[in-house]
C-alpha cells in the first residue's frame, strides 16, 4: 500500500472513529461537539433511501455481541437505510445466508466472515451481481471480495501492549502472555507483534515466561493462570489477548493475594476492564479493538451505496482500506474514552 | 486419598439383584478387572507425580501447588462422580458443560438475594435441566447421545439468553466467593466438597442397592428388568443427579471466577467423560468405578498443571496430552475383553 493511501487510511479512520464516538454519545461532551461539525456537510445529509445487508458469526462472545449492536446503532440513525442483520452459525451457514442475501439484492452487503479464506468465494460472488462488499475485521483473501475494508490492527496491539510494559517495567522482569485461541491470525498476530517489540525495546532484559493459550474464555484464563501462578515466584506483568478472558485471569491472582506484584494488560475494551483500569491497582491497560468498527462499515456501506464519498476527504469515493488503530485505555484516558466502552 | 476404598475391592460390575440376589451371585462378582485398572492408574498418576517433580523441583511437588491441582480438578470432579453414574447405565451426558454455565447464569441472576439463593438457584436449575434430560431418555425414549447433545444446545442457548451475553460480577458476594476461596480447617472448600461428593458418590455405588440397581440398568437391561430393577425410574435418576452435580460445579466454578459466564465450561463434559472411561468405567454400561474416576480426574489435572508450569508450546501439549491418554488406557487394558 502507498503512503498515500495509508494516510489517506489514517485520516478516514480518527474521522470515523471520531464519528461514531459522538453518535453514542447524546451528552454532547466536548469532543463529541467538535467532531459533529467536522463532519457536518454531505455525509450526513439525506440521501436516496438504500438497503444493506450484514452477516455476522454468532454474537456469543462480548465483542461479537457488540458487533450487532453497533451495526444496528449505525443504521438505526439514518432515515435513509433499510437494514437487516443476520447471524450465522458457522462458515458454511453464512455462505449459505449470504448467497440468500445476494438474491433480495440489497445496494450493499457488510459481511464479519467467520473466517476470511472460507467465505471469499460467496463474496466475490456478491461483487459479481454488481452488490458492493464492505468486509469487517477477518480479511478476505481476494481484493476482489470486496469494495471497502475495515479492520482492527491486532498486531499493532502487541506493539502498544510491549510499550506499554516496557516502560512500566523498565525492560526488566518477567512476563506472562495469555493468548487467545491458538492457530488463528488474530492470536498470531497480537502475540508476534508482542513479542517483536519487546525484544526490540528490551531484548533479554524482560523474559517471557509463559506462553499459553486461553481460547478468549474467562474460565480457561482462570484455569491457565492458576498453574503459572504455581510455577513461577515473581511475575511482573501479564499481557493478555482479551479483556473478558482477562476477567478469569484477574480472578486467579486475586484468589491466589499476589495482585500487588504484578499488573496487567487487556484487549478489547470492555467496560468491566474500563472499570478496573480506573480503579487502579493490577488491571493497567487495555488496547480498543473497537467493535464501533462496525457501525463505520455501515456508515461507508451507505456513502458507496448512495455513490457519495466522506464529507472530510477531498476523494469523490470511500477510500477501500480503513485501519482502525488500537487505542491505549489506560488510567490517564480511560475518562475521556469511556463512551467507546462495551458490556 | 480420602476416597480410597476400606475394602480391596471397589469397583461394581453389573449383577442384576433386585428384591433378593440368587445364592453364590454376590454382587461383587467380578471385581477383579477393575481393581487392576484402579492399581495401573495409579501407577500413571504416581509417573506424572515423578516426571513433574524431576522437571520442575521447586514448584511441583509443594503442598501449595497439590492444593492448586486439587482445586482445579474439583470441578472436573464433580461432573464426572456424576458422569460416572450416567455411564454405567449405558448412557451418556453431553451437555454438563452448557449446564454449568446456564446454572451458573441462573445462581448470578438471583445473587443480590444472596449466595444461599445462588446455590439454591444454580442447583435446582441444574438438577431441572438434567430433569428435562432423564425425561426424555427414560420416558421419552430418546438416545441419551441425542437428548443430550439437544441439551448441551439449549442450556447453551439458556446462559446465553438470561445473562444477555455478558458475564455476571459475582465480586460482591462473599458468600459466593467462599466456595472459590474459603477454607474449611485449612482445606480449600472446593476440596472439601469434591472430596465429599466423591466419598458419597463411592458409598452410593458400591454400598447402597440404588448404586447396585445403576449398574444392573447398565448391563443388561432385560435381566435387569426381570430380576425387578425400576430401570425407567433409574435412567431417570442418573440424569437429574448428573444436573444436580453440574449445578454444584457452576457453584464452585463462579466462586473461584468471581463471576458467572454464559461462555463456561465449553468441553468440560469431554473432560468429564474421559476421566470416568480412563478410570475404567465401561462406555457400553454396567460397569462403573469411582475410585478410577477420581484417579482419572487426577491424570487430567496433574497432566494440565504439569504442562502449562513446563510452558510447553500449544501444539506440544495436545500431542503429550493424547499420548498420555492412550498409554494410560493401553496399560491398563483387560487381560481379556
Amino acid at each position: 500500500m502507498s503512503f498515500r493511501r495509508q494516510l489517506i487510511a489514517g485520516v478516514a479512520a480518527l474521522a470515523i472513529v471520531a464519528a461514531a464516538c459522538s453518535d453514542d454519545d447524546d451528552d454532547g461532551a466536548g469532543a463529541g461537539d467538535e467532531t459533529q461539525a467536522d463532519t457536518g456537510g454531505d455525509s450526513s445529509e439525506t440521501g436516496e433511501t438504500v438497503t444493506i445487508a450484514a452477516s455476522v458469526p454468532p454474537t456469543d462472545h462480548g465483542w461479537l455481541g457488540q458487533i450487532a449492536a453497533k451495526a444496528q446503532e449505525a443504521a438505526d440513525q439514518w432515515d435513509d437505510v433499510e437494514f437487516r442483520l443476520v447471524e450465522a452459525a458457522d462458515a458454511d451457514s453464512q455462505a449459505s445466508q449470504i448467497q440468500t442475501l445476494i438474491n433480495e439484492e440489497p445496494d450493499a452487503l457488510v459481511v464479519l466472515p467467520y473466517d476470511g479464506e472460507q467465505l471469499t468465494p460467496v463474496a466475490e460472488q456478491a461483487m459479481e451481481a454488481g452488490i458492493p462488499v464492505i468486509n469487517v475485521d477477518r480479511l478476505f483473501a481476494s481484493p476482489d471480495a470486496a469494495r471497502a475494508t475495515i479492520l482492527g490492527d491486532n498486531y499493532e496491539i502487541g506493539v502498544k501492549a510491549a510499550e506499554f510494559l516496557a516502560e512500566q517495567l523498565d525492560c526488566e522482569g518477567n512476563v506472562v502472555e495469555i493468548q487467545g485461541i491458538a492457530g488463528i491470525s488474530v492470536t498470531t498476530d497480537r502475540t508476534q507483534g508482542f513479542a517483536d517489540t519487546i525484544e526490540e525495546l528490551c531484548g533479554s532484559g524482560i523474559n517471557i515466561v509463559a506462553q499459553q493459550p486461553a481460547d478468549f474464555l474467562p474460565d480457561m484464563g482462570l484455569e491457565v493462570m492458576e498453574a503459572i501462578l504455581q510455577a513461577n515466584d515473581q511475575i511482573d506483568a501479564v499481557y493478555t489477548h482479551d479483556d473478558d478472558m482477562a476477567e478469569g485471569v484477574v480472578a486467579a491472582i486475586e484468589n491466589a493475594g499476589r495482585e500487588d506484584e504484578m499488573i496487567l494488560t487487556g484487549a478489547g475494551g470492555s467496560c468491566a476492564a474500563f472499570d478496573r483500569i480506573e480503579s487502579g491497582g493490577l488491571y493497567a491497560a487495555t488496547y480498543l479493538y473497537s467493535p464501533t468498527m462496525a457501525g463505520s462499515a455501515v456508515n461507508m456501506a451507505r456513502l458507496i451505496a448512495q455513490g457519495r464519498g466522506f464529507s472530510d476527504l477531498v476523494e469523490p469515493e470511500v477510500p477501500s482500506q480503513i485501519v482502525v488503530p488500537p487505542t491505549e485505555v489506560n488510567q490517564d484516558t480511560v475518562e475521556d474514552l469511556r463512551d467507546l466502552c462495551f458490556d | 486419598m480420602p476416597m480410597t476404598p476400606a475394602e480391596p475391592v471397589s469397583g461394581v460390575t453389573a449383577i442384576p439383584d433386585g428384591e433378593g440376589p440368587p445364592p453364590g451371585v454376590g454382587r461383587l462378582a467380578l471385581p477383579s478387572r477393575i481393581k487392576l485398572q484402579e492399581y495401573t492408574l495409579v501407577v500413571v498418576v504416581l509417573a506424572l507425580v515423578v516426571i513433574g517433580a524431576i522437571l520442575e523441583p521447586d514448584t511441583f511437588p509443594t503442598a501449595d501447588n497439590l492444593r492448586a491441582i486439587l482445586t482445579q480438578a474439583s470441578v472436573v470432579g464433580v461432573l464426572a462422580i456424576g458422569m460416572t453414574f450416567v455411564i454405567a447405565t449405558a448412557g451418556i451426558d453431553l451437555s454438563v458443560g452448557s449446564v454449568v454455565a446456564a446454572a451458573g447464569i441462573a445462581g448470578g441472576l438471583v445473587v443480590d438475594s444472596g449466595a444461599v439463593a445462588f446455590v439454591a438457584a444454580a442447583i435446582g436449575f441444574g438438577l431441572g435441566l438434567g430433569l428435562v434430560n432423564g425425561t426424555a431418555i427414560a420416558y421419552g425414549k430418546v438416545v441419551p447421545f441425542v437428548a443430550t447433545l439437544a441439551m448441551l444446545a439449549i442450556a447453551r442457548g439458556l446462559a446465553l439468553l438470561m445473562s444477555d451475553k455478558s458475564p455476571i460480577s459475582l465480586l460482591s458476594s462473599d458468600g459466593v466467593r467462599w466456595f472459590g476461596t474459603g477454607e474449611i480447617v485449612g482445606v480449600p472448600v472446593s476440596i472439601v466438597i469434591f472430596a465429599a461428593i466423591a466419598i458419597a458418590g463411592w458409598i452410593l455405588l458400591n454400598r447402597t442397592r440404588y448404586g447396585r440397581h445403576v449398574v444392573a440398568a447398565g448391563g443388561n437391561r432385560e435381566a435387569a428388568r426381570i430380576a425387578g430393577v425400576p430401570v425407567r425410574r433409574v435412567v431417570f435418576s442418573v440424569y437429574c443427579l448428573s444436573g444436580l452435580l453440574a449445578g454444584l460445579a457452576a457453584v464452585l466454578l463462579s466462586g473461584r471466577l468471581a463471576s458467572a459466564s454464559p461462555v463456561a465450561g465449553e468441553l468440560l463434559e469431554l473432560d468429564a467423560i474421559g476421566a470416568a472411561v480412563i478410570g475404567g468405567t465401561s462406555l457400553a454400561g454396567g460397569r462403573a468405578t469411582i475410585v478410577g474416576t477420581f484417579l482419572g480426574v487426577m491424570v487430567f489435572a496433574i497432566m494440565f498443571n504439569l504442562l502449562t508450569q513446563l510452558d510447553l508450546a500449544t501444539e506440544w501439549q495436545q500431542i503429550v496430552k493424547g499420548a498420555i491418554i492412550l498409554g494410560a488406557v493401553l496399560i491398563q487394558r483387560p487381560e481379556r475383553i
